[in-house]
């Protein structure tokens, strides 16, 4: 059986300015397994896919599909040697149909020019039986569940007759059941003697449907292991390198005064969906709250509700005992609160504007920074300066634009600003997406710090390790509502139950 | 569990995604070389044109030389005070001319920080102008400062009302300024057609055939302090552009006012995040835009370069707004860049159309188009943003070369 | 997540929405026939009708609103009001102003005035189809105006005159296509850039060439397709129409079957949604999107040819003749919300407010004056978005950049 690879990589190398994203990669999948490619954010597993569906052309190793050696030059040239990919943002069409999306590109055409569409159709369709699943082929992709638009995504690789699938974080954006419903499929394929790879840092999913796991780390191959005899011990230690679970050092909380209290809060997005349905907590003075949850579940409209930038459709906001009344960002940050943006890059910085001008950005138009209209520039970069020492922002200085520094510096940044405006409540929404260890610690040391000087924080966060870590106390959010809450010593999996609506995964 | 973190991504230098960012990128990456390169490759490639057409690259060479003389650059060598003399007269012709060209060059630059593209200055120009003319004319014995003021500020009035119905659209409805100030435009120069046309309420009344306004009361003249007063001497208004320049610098970069106008000109986003009302800005960036190409109108009208009257005909003939797209973009926005545009295009405008004398190598209305060719290139030029990033990126991407061999089939992105 | 889209369709909102929907564009049609039943030829010589009418008009506007499409509402209304406002003013005109005003040739007039805009609005659909923005469309129109005139002037055909029209058309699009997609400029900038350039280029070689006089007589101009015998009315309103006429009705056509019924338009399409889409299952953006500009650019220059060889230029050229146009037929897009047909129906009502502007002229010509302004207000009206919220295409103006 090891003979019967479809496909090598071997010595793979690619770097980028400033990063090596693979350092000498060898791996393999034989015909018809499932082979996980399993690592952290930035091990190196997607640029090593994307080599391989030919978008981007390593420095340098070999690849073999079949024990052909193979080198592409675009992705057409991957689907044509029988590779198919489906790519954690979907490459899909939302205005177009299913069907539509499902050709593209190898249209089925009538009378040499006329765009075949009841053939297209039907073998949408066809596919779609043999898989086990329904879906309508004239379904506009924007229409349809996020689930069905990875089966679509699926189904555009096998129409393009792809023995070779390649899976990029498929569960990111799925429900539970969706999940398991995809792992079915895969192995109806499997079944079928299609081999796919599965790229995830989801240690229970990779256990769950893997035939062999391949370890990546900080863009080199750790290790190749068969399912049976790995655990998620084993796993997680190959893919971090030391013993797990960084815990912050902090003392036990000593709670105060409530500073937030939000009661019965219910708010629309932009399409006029509930997406908090109903919300109660409150933050009290001196403890970390932690809003642990799966992307997608009304935290980012709590928080938009809460700094003034959605509007609340019913429900109450108090800050220290005052209510906060229809908030549009300016009263709500003039109310006491404080917000590190999730998107540090979208909300909270001005890219192009000084580091001096970023730190000013709440409070440019108030003594002493500014006098009826008037600016002072001066008084912006004194701050600043007072601030970049305070906080350790590196890469420069008052008059460097911000978006040349690093993103763990743009954030020290953004939580300079914050937490110098000193108050009542601070918001961080995601404060750690994306940077180093050393930032990581950095942050999430100053937000126990600034618990202690009294303030209330409410941390919001897609990683349930750093919520477990800094939080005093958890609140799960699920659909739009609060389905858990937690004081003290709390287990991994029973948040991560109550994060998936506290449903039974059903297993194969 | 979304975005694994950035991408390790090449092309993060071009990553800025809103008009004044981008806008932002090109002025960093070049400094003041880019805009002298853009400038003297148009000139090169007008100058082709010419040449080729002309049958003779001395005559193209020739024909530059001309125009500089009819913009009365030559005066430089040669500075006498006598305004009769022809190179003086050029001179002063030019920094009228440039005068205009700074005000809608801070129009559109204005606009430009915002994050906002105003093609309309030519609109809010006729706007001011027919505005002042109005007032110009209609009102007789009153103290003259005040009616030059009156007239001056409904001018500007005018010019801030007609780019603030673009910023409304933009704001409530999220009508692209583009469609709507070019728009806008048309309906300014049909309204003009209208006022001075057979007829129209402002067509002059000594000569009820001629479709062109009343003339300006002398009470409402400019004065003029370079030349003999009424033969086309150089009128205060330079003072005023001058001027205009402080105020655009000041605003933008000493005022709150000015703060929240570039923040929402480079992340609409964040200023919302930092209170900034996002709306109220965009139509206050387009209004002030608006207000400085009213004044320019208001400024021409009062200052007699077209004798102190306007007419139908003189409509389509006027350009001076769509070249302070040029002045603007040239001069990256910024005051000194715009003062130095406005110079160029103003020779170059000048130079070209009234400038040249009849022995010129080249046809005036020749020469004319001619500006509009090197205004159209210079445009062009400008938008490129990954030649400009490419050129810029040379020096760095040799030293990277020469640091590691190549070895592989590393590919640079397209 | 799962919830939400299966959700939006089920909620009652979005069964609310769409019956006002139908009310809103009920209560803008009968706005409109409200002025139309007092002209030729129904010409009801009482304005009871135009103001009942108009009402039920205003009131299906209000109650647009209310149900929640707010912008539809309010254009029903002052449709309503625009109806009466005009029925009224057209039954105080004298018959026999009306008669010479509106008769069986405004309808061949504005045929006529609208092709370069059809022209023109099918060129901007395959260019911002394939996620070009083309604000060029102007410069491109008078290229093909002037070179229009040159082709048949020296090649003593107006077959010629259009086919060195097109090119020259084609090459300047070409120029900015190599800008936008290549050099990813900014594209409306660059846009501006080729207007003006177009500007210069035409000036400068119409006084180098014809030293600024009319083109020479004789010039070849395009043929009128004569359909003999239709019956009065018939007769008038098409009898007679250019051969470009024509060619614009069956573009239109063309466009959409291109478009929407075969392979190629729908990967312009995809281009133009989702490039990097496009791009994973092996369709060559730069390609496409190459073609479709330079495409637009033969097209609106064909448009351009007509102004000047057609019935209205006459074998002249006017520096920047294309007045505006080539951003009407932008507009055009807009309004038809980058949809042929609906392109092709602004394009016909921006030629009948301009012909109509002529019409006015006997009335009187300051009026005249003041309505051709009507098709850049009409403009204006279509970008604020009255008829409902306009989808460019999603990558509309997004440089694509491979990988």
């Amino acid at each position: 059986m090891a003979d019967d690879l479809v496909l090598e990589m071997q010595g793979i190398r690619k770097e980028f300015p400033g990063v090596v994203a693979n350092d000498d990669v060898s791996f393999d999948v034989r015909r018809g397994e499932v082979h996980a490619l399993l690592g952290e954010n930035g091990a190196g597993k997607s640029t090593l896919m994307n080599i391989l569906y030919g978008l981007y052309r390593p420095d340098a190793g070999e690849i073999r599909l079949n024990g052909k050696s193979v080198s592409f030059s675009s992705a057409r040239d991957a689907i044509d040697a029988g590779i198919g990919m489906v790519h954690q943002h979907f490459m899909l069409i939302p205005v177009m149909t299913v069907a539509e999306n499902v050709v593209l590109g190898t249209e089925p055409v009538r009378s040499g020019v006329i765009l075949d569409e009841p053939a297209a159709a039907k073998r949408v369709s066809d596919m779609a039986r043999s898989l086990h699943f329904a879906v309508d082929p004239k379904a506009l992709v924007e229409d349809i569940s996020v689930g069905q638009q990875q089966r679509v995504e699926i189904m555009k690789a096998l129409y393009r007759n792809a023995d070779l699938l390649i899976l990029d974080e498929p569960t990111a954006v799925l429900t539970p059941q969706e999940a398991s419903d995809l792992f079915e499929i895969l192995r109806t394929l499997r079944r079928e003697g299609i081999s796919i790879i599965f790229i995830s840092h989801k240690l229970n999913e990779v256990l769950d449907i893997a035939d062999r796991i391949t370890v990546l780390r900080r863009g080199k191959t750790i290790e190749t292991v068969p399912r049976k005899g790995a655990t998620e011990a084993s796993l997680a230690r190959a893919m971090v390198g030391r013993d797990v679970l960084l815990r912050v050092e902090k003392e036990p909380a000593q709670p105060g005064d409530v500073l937030l209290t939000v009661q019965d809060l219910h708010v629309r997005d932009d399409r006029e969906i509930e997406k908090v349905r109903g919300v109660s907590f409150d933050v009290r003075a001196g403890e970390i709250v932690g809003i642990a949850g799966v992307d997608g579940n009304g935290q980012t409209e709590l928080i938009d509700a809460l700094t003034g930038l959605q509007r609340i459709e019913s429900g109450k906001v108090s800050i220290a005992g005052r209510e906060l009344s229809h908030p549009n960002a300016r009263t709500a940050l003039d109310s006491g609160i404080g917000h590190i943006p999730e998107d540090r890059q979208r909300r909270g910085l001005v890219l192009e504007f000084s580091i001096a001008e970023n730190i000013a950005l709440h409070d440019y138009a108030k003594p002493p920074t500014a006098r009826a209209g008037w600016l002072f520039p001066r008084r912006m970069v004194d701050r600043a300066r007072t601030l970049i020492r305070e906080f350790d922002v590196r890469g420069g200085g008052p008059f460097t634009r911000a978006g040349s520094l690093s993103g763990g510096n743009q954030q020290k940044l953004v939580a300079a600003r914050e937490i110098d405006r000193d108050p009542k409540v601070l918001i961080a929404a995601q404060p750690t997406r994306g940077l180093d260890v050393g930032a990581i610690e950095y942050l999430h040391r100053r937000l126990v710090t600034e618990r202690d000087e009294g303030r209330a924080i409410l941390l919001v966060s897609l990683e349930l390790d750093e919520i477990l870590s800094l939080s005093d106390r958890i609140l799960v959010m699920y659909e739009g509502e609060i389905v858990g809450e937690h004081t003290g010593e709390v287990s991994e999996e029973a948040i991560g139950l109550e994060m998936l609506g506290g449903r039974e995964r059903t297993a194969a | 569990m979304t975005d694994p973190g950035p991408s390790p991504s090449p092309e993060q230098a071009a990553e800025a995604s809103t008009l004044a960012s981008r806008l932002a990128v090109k002025q960093r990456a070049g400094g003041i070389a880019v805009p002298i390169a853009t400038v003297l490759l148009a000139f090169f490639m007008g100058g082709v044109v010419v040449a080729a057409t002309q049958h003779s690259v001395h005559k193209g060479l020739i024909a530059y030389r001309d125009i500089f003389n009819g913009a009365g650059l030559n005066w430089i060598f040669h500075p006498t005070t006598n305004l009769l003399d022809i190179s003086a007269y050029n001179l002063s012709q030019t920094l009228l001319q440039t005068s205009t060209l700074i005000l809608t060059g801070l129009a559109v630059a204005f606009a430009f920080r915002c994050g906002m593209f105003n093609i309309g200055g030519q609109g809010q120009y006729f706007m001011g102008l027919f505005v002042a003319n109005w007032i110009g004319v209609s009102l007789v014995g009153v103290n003259s400062l005040a009616h030059i003021l009156l007239a001056l500020s409904l001018g500007t009035l005018a010019g801030a009302v007609w780019a603030g119905i673009a910023g409304v659209l933009k704001a409530t409805v999220g009508a692209h300024e583009v469609i709507s100030t070019i728009m806008l435009n048309w309906i300014a120069f049909w309204f003009g057609s209208w006022l001075f046309g057979d007829g129209g309420p402002l067509q002059n009344t000594t000569q009820p055939t001629v479709p062109i306004s009343g003339q300006v009361v002398p009470g409402a003249r400019l004065p003029d302090f370079w030349g003999v007063q009424g033969f086309q001497g150089v009128h205060i208004g330079v003072f005023i552009a001058l001027a205009a320049l402080v105020v655009f610098w000041a605003l933008l970069n000493r005022t709150t006012l000015g703060y929240e106008v570039k923040a929402v000109g480079f992340n609409p986003d964040a200023a919302a995040y930092g209170g900034i009302n996002v709306r109220k800005n965009l139509i206050r960036a387009m209004a002030i835009s608006g207000a400085f190409a009213g004044l320019a109108g208001a400024i021409d009208m009062l200052g007699g370069t077209t004798n102190y009257q306007f007419g139908t005909l003189d409509i389509p003939f006027s350009q001076v707004g769509f070249l302070g797209i040029a002045v603007a973009l040239l001069g990256r926005n910024t005051a000194l860049g715009t003062l130095l545009g406005a110079l160029l295009f103003g020779g170059l405008l000048f130079g070209t159309t009234h400038g040249l004398n009849s022995g010129a190598v080249i046809q005036p209305e020749l020469a004319g188009n001619l500006t509009y060719m090197i205004e159209g290139l210079v445009v062009l030029f400008v938008g490129a943003d990954v030649l400009i990033l490419y050129v810029w990126n040379t020096p760095r991407r040799l030293l990277r070369r020469r640091a590691k061999p190549a070895t592989s089939t590393a590919q640079l992105p397209a | 997540m799962s919830t939400s889209w299966t959700a939006r369709l089920d909620n009652p909102l979005s069964a609310r929405l769409r019956d006002a929907a139908i009310t809103g564009y009920l209560g803008i049609f009968l706005g409109a026939f409200a002025a139309f039943l007092a002209i030729p030829p129904i010409e009801a010589r009482t304005i009871t009708w135009p103001i009942l009418i108009g009402i039920v008009a205003m009131l299906l506007g209000v109650w647009t609103i209310a149900r929640g499409r707010r912008r539809l509402g309010w254009g029903a209304f002052a449709a309503g009001l625009l109806g009466i406002g005009l029925g009224v003013l057209a039954t105080y005109s004298s018959t026999d102003n009306l008669n010479q005003a509106f008769d069986a040739t405004l309808v061949a007039q504005t045929f006529g005035l609208a092709t370069p805009l059809i022209f023109g609005a099918m060129a901007g659909i395959f260019s911002e189809r394939s996620g070009v923005v083309n604000i060029g469309l102007e410069g491109m129109m008078l290229m093909g105006a002037f070179w229009g005139i040159y082709g048949a002037d020296k090649g003593g055909t107006w077959v010629v005159g259009l086919l060195v029209g097109a090119a020259a058309g084609g090459l300047i699009a070409l120029v900015y296509a190599f800008f936008a997609i290549q050099l990813r400029s900014d594209q409306i900038v660059g846009g501006t850039g080729v207007n003006l350039l177009s500007v210069g280029i035409t000036g400068y070689f119409f006084v180098q060439l014809y030293h600024n006089a009319p083109v020479p007589n004789g010039v070849s101009l395009l043929p009128d397709v004569n359909l003999p015998g239709m019956g009065n009315f018939l007769d008038g309103a098409i009898g007679n129409l250019s051969i470009l006429t024509w060619a614009g009705f069956a573009l239109v056509i063309v466009t959409y079957l291109v478009l929407f019924k075969t392979p190629i338009g729908l990967r312009i399409r995809a281009c133009g949604e989702h490039p990097r889409a496009a791009d994973t299952v092996g369709i060559n953006v730069y390609a496409i999107r190459y073609s479709c500009v330079v495409l637009s650019g033969i097209l609106v220059a064909i448009g351009g040819v007509y102004l000047s060889e057609g019935p209205q230029g006459n074998g002249t050229f006017i520096f920047n003749m294309s007045n505006g146009q080539g951003f009407i037929a932008l507009a055009a897009v807009i309004f038809g919300n980058w949809r042929p047909a609906g392109a092709f129906g602004a394009a016909l009502l921006f030629g009948f407010s301009s012909a109509l502007a002529l019409r006015l002229q006997i009335y009187s010509p300051q009026a005249g004056t003041l309505f051709r302004m009507l098709p850049y207000v009409l403009t204006l009206v279509a970008v604020a978005g009255v008829i409902g919220r306009t989808v460019a295409p999603a990558a509309d103006g997004k440089p694509y950049v491979r990988q």
